[in-house]
């Protein structure tokens, strides 16, 4: 028998009632591995994510994890229910709390924590996530260790951090609910040069402990150092599945999502 | 005024600010975690209240003030939730959720108070004080029953305020408060930590109908007057922290029974409410609380 892929979606629908954002996303993951995202702003890459966490509901398609089906099978609900108050009339199709304890992770883009808990708060929540999966202390010891920055700020409150302290703190957040699949949406954006190498490196660090990634990043370089696969996401559609092989250049990628006569 | 005056005031402002306290935190435990403010707060007083009288007094089932109040908090938990799946649930995702909770929780609140007024009928009713006598503190005479009443209230209030600050339950109920999303992501079950809040603060509503039927009397409008001054304590205080509100019940209670005695029970509303006014003029976000624009 071969083993069930970590993560196998099959042509998901999805967006914000009345405006579909994304369409028959396929992607695979195999267990161990690592894809990358890439694809211009606001073409549907968090809508995607916030999708496959269970946030918001699937419309169309299929998500398994570890070959157990996380959203409720079958098609949408008749349009005409639509029209109605969905939290009253509708079930929901995903649950994302559900979603988190089977060890489906999401470091959401430009997390904001929650800003009047201390930073050792915010990390002692996880183990809602981690369901036994692994002991609190040592996933606090090894957060600590990647990031000697958060152990120095653990009695601050969230407010008070800088911006890259705030996004170190969001992704150890993640690594205490012991991820089997962690999701990381922009984890360097909007950050300074110096602290962009810091957390590519400690991100770098967690792929090679063996945690499997899907990374959104607008950064090719630092895609290819980390993934196996990479999908082009333009539009709302994976418009391309490049293997680490023939990964190309950023020239070639902007030429392909763009075309020819793109400046 | 004679120091026993001084004496007697201070302790009803007293006894009036622990029964604020109660009320005013169960209020804002639902406004800081679920972003909305319920106004059938002030019949879950009454309602508790009620309950407690059914099964205690021996004028009904005669089970003891004990066993009265034990149902009547459980009960009025079970209610809050069961209020919370119907009238806020429905909304937990639409933007205008605090605009609809206004409409739905006062129509609940209508609802009920009609139901306690089929079920008991609108005149007094006394739970009765459960200790009597009085005892001396520092060569005051104070009953009692409130004393223990106010005693009570402040043992809640510490267990509430560990709970939220240490447990990892309480800890969850203020990260949903703060960030839905995020908390979701966590792994934490955010319908049921609503719920659970929602039915926490029906429970102390309960403990604050209870006490107040012990030491006073109850009708079926005995929540909204409390109701408002507990709508002032919060507003006043402040919800930035746990202890805000608690502060500011002792501080409106003080005032309250200082102004009772100046101005007489007619003027004291509106000297209280010209007050508070005053001070949201010069400090929006509440007398202990901090501001929040920084991030
Ligand atoms: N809560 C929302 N309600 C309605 N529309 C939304 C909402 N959030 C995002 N959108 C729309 O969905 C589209 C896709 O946004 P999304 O954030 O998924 O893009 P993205 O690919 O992640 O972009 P970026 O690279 O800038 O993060 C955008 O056009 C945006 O306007
Ligand atoms: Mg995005």
């Amino acid at each position: 028998m071969t083993q069930p892929l970590l993560l196998d979606v099959r042509g998901l629908d999805g967006g914000y009632e009345p405006l579909q954002i994304f369409r028959k996303i396929d992607l695979q993951l195999a267990q161990g591995g690592a894809v990358g995202l890439f694809g211009p702003n606001g073409h549907g890459k968090t809508t995607f994510l916030r999708t496959l966490s269970g946030i918001i509901d699937p419309w169309d398609g299929n998500i398994f994890f570890e070959g157990v089906q996380l959203n409720r099978p079958g098609p949408r609900g008749s349009r005409r229910w639509r029209n109605f108050n969905y939290d009253a009339v509708t079930r929901r199709r995903m649950d994302a709390k559900a979603v988190a304890r089977a060890g489906l992770i999401h470091v959401p883009q430009g997390n904001l924590l929650f800003p009047d808990m201390t930073v050792a708060e915010t990390l002692s929540i996880a183990p809602y996530a981690s369901s036994g999966r692994a002991s609190a202390s040592e996933r606090l010891d090894y957060v600590f260790h990647l990031f000697p920055r958060v152990k120095e700020r653990r009695t601050s409150k969230i407010r008070f951090l800088s911006g890259g302290e705030r996004q170190m703190v969001a992704i150890g957040v993640g690594l205490m609910a012991a991820p089997k699949l962690l999701i990381l949406d922009e984890p360097t954006l909007g950050l300074s040069p110096k602290l962009r190498g810091e957390l590519s490196e400690a991100i770098l660090t967690i792929r090679q402990s063996g945690v499997p990634l899907i990374v959104v990043d607008q950064d090719i370089a630092f895609l290819e150092s980390l993934i196996d696969v990479l999908y082009l996401f333009d539009h709302g559609r994976i418009s391309r599945r490049i293997e680490k092989a023939d990964m190309p250049t950023h020239e070639e990628i902007m030429k392909l999502m763009f075309g020819e006569d793109h400046q | 005024m004679t120091l026993d005056t001084i004496a007697l005031i201070l302790l009803g402002g007293v006894v009036l600010g622990a029964l604020y306290a109660l009320m005013a935190t169960g209020l804002a435990l639902v406004w800081t975690t679920l972003g909305i403010f319920n106004f059938a707060h002030g019949t879950f007083i009454a309602l508790g209240a009620y309950i407690a009288w059914q099964i205690a007094s021996t004028d009904a089932f005669g089970a003891g003030f004990v066993v009265g109040s034990l149902v009547s908090v459980i009960g009025m938990f079970l209610i809050g939730t069961a209020v919370y799946y119907l009238l806020i649930k429905p909304f937990e995702r639409s933007p205008d959720i605090v605009v609809k909770s206004v409409i739905t929780t006062l129509a609940g609140a209508t609802i009920l108070e009609n139901l306690i007024n089929i079920a008991w009928g609108p005149r007094n009713k006394q739970l009765g004080a459960v200790l009597t006598g009085d005892i001396q503190i520092i060569g005051l005479v104070i009953s009692r029953n409130e004393a223990a009443a106010v005693a009570v209230s402040l043992l809640i209030l510490a267990a509430l305020g560990i709970f939220l600050q240490r447990a990892p339950l309480g800890r969850a109920m203020r990260a949903v408060a703060q960030n839905r999303e995020a908390a979701q992501l966590m792994g934490i079950d955010v319908v049921r930590l609503y719920a659970v809040a929602f039915g926490l603060s029906a429970a102390l509503a309960a403990i604050a109908g209870i006490l107040i039927g012990s030491i006073r009397f109850m009708n079926p409008l005995m929540g909204s007057d409390p109701l408002m001054k507990a709508l002032i304590v919060v507003i006043f205080g402040g919800i930035a922290r746990f202890t805000g509100p608690i502060y500011a019940a002792f501080i409106v209670g003080l005032l309250e029974a200082f102004m009772t005695y100046a101005v007489g029970l007619y003027w004291s509303p509106t000297v209280l409410f010209v007050i508070m006014i005053v001070v949201l003029v010069a400090k929006p976000e509440g007398l202990f609380g901090k501001h929040r624009k920084s991030v």
